[in-house]
């Protein structure tokens, strides 16, 4: 039992319980295609995007290479790789989201205090690189087991490295 | 299975999202929604200015959102007792959605977690779960917020993971809501004898 003797408890209904609950509303099978027909059409666009946020990733990921002690470099090549983790299956890269995600939990492991690792990065790059060209671009990470088996081995590489230090 | 439609026509929606292009999907898969009303921000200072200078329905906010944190906007929009928007339903959109990061989103007075990447389904799931099932709120020394004693069994109307999911219950008030500070206590009393 709460030790607090002013713990309210009330019930609340927002105008947006009210009002979403309105007749004329969008069943979820519609409101599905709805929205998958809006995110196709970001998909043309969508190309060019990914190419600028590669892009930026690779100047971040030198420039945190070339200093790796300044955390907000890191930040800022995090920023980039958890876009691409945070964009990628919704657009139908299930692949990139996989890298991506990836190369995350290793600029995290790196922020960490892990050493930093150019190879275990680079490899990640070039995986992303990959991830973005016909045929691997629809494929998912559980249909490429060699690739992300190995990736998720570097993953855990870097981390003995921590040990290491 | 009967389909729990969610109406999102004129309701004002708000996204704040430090990257450009994750709110322009979030927009697109609204629209899909048939949502007709949706501003899209980049900073926890906006969502406040936003806030204080027109009416919101409902907010998306990702749990990085620049400076303050998702977390820390949402913390700041339930505690402050002059705000009109105590009670504006919040989902918190997370990169990381582990266990500790949804806990702290809970803490923090989130209606519901979200995890990027998102699809249409698991939003608009959220959406209705959020819609459909109204919580109730608990406002102590240490917390104000919707009711955390809560647990989704299944989305409204048999959506879920699993054929089996149930329509969401809700368990009986007994008393008045712990703090997280006293379920902590307990834990720690009682993991030391």
């Amino acid at each position: 039992m709460s030790k607090n003797p002013r713990a309210r408890i009330f019930d609340v209904e927002t105008d947006f319980q009210q009002k979403a609950r309105r007749p004329g509303g969008v069943t979820r099978e519609k409101a599905i295609r709805g929205a998958q027909a809006e995110i196709d059409q970001c998909k043309p666009e969508f190309i060019d995007w990914l190419d600028r946020e590669l892009q930026a990733l690779h100047v971040a990921i030198r420039q945190a290479e070339a200093n790796t002690a300044a955390l907000s470099l890191i930040d800022q090549a995090s920023y980039h790789a958890r876009q691409l983790r945070d964009v990628g299956s919704t657009m139908g890269y299930d692949l990139v989201t996989f890298v991506a995600d990836n190369l995350c939990d290793i600029l995290e492991a790196v922020r960490a205090g892990a050493r930093y690792d150019n190879d275990s990065v680079d490899c990640h790059l070039d995986a992303l690189a990959l991830a973005t060209q016909a045929p691997y671009k629809n494929l998912r990470a559980d249909q490429l087991p060699e690739l992300s088996q190995g990736l998720r081995r570097v993953f855990e590489h870097l981390k003995s490295l921590v040990a290491d230090v | 299975m009967t389909s729990a439609a969610i109406n999102l026509r004129d309701l004002v929606i708000l996204i704040a999202d430090p990257s450009p292009y994750l709110g322009l999907l979030t927009q697109s898969m609204l629209r899909g929604f048939g949502a007709t009303k949706v501003i899209d921000v980049r900073s926890s200072i906006v969502v406040m200015k936003t806030l204080t200078g027109q009416k919101v329905d409902i907010l998306l906010c990702d749990a990085r959102l620049p400076p303050h944190g998702g977390l820390n906007l949402t913390r700041a929009i339930r505690r402050n007792t002059s705000n009109e928007n105590r009670t504006l339903p919040i989902l918190v959109m997370c990169s990381d959605a582990d266990v500790s990061t949804v806990k702290q989103a809970r803490d923090a007075g989130a209606n519901m977690v979200i995890a990027k990447p998102m699809s249409p389904s698991s939003l608009y799931d959220r959406l209705t779960w959020i819609a459909f099932n109204p919580r109730k709120f608990v406002d102590t020394a240490t917390y104000f917020g919707p009711d955390r004693r809560f647990k989704i069994e299944g989305y409204p109307n048999g959506v879920g993971r699993r054929l089996g999911d149930k329509a969401v219950e809700i368990a009986e008030e007994i008393g008045p809501a712990l703090a997280q500070s006293e379920i902590d206590n307990l834990l720690n009393l009682a993991r030391g004898g």
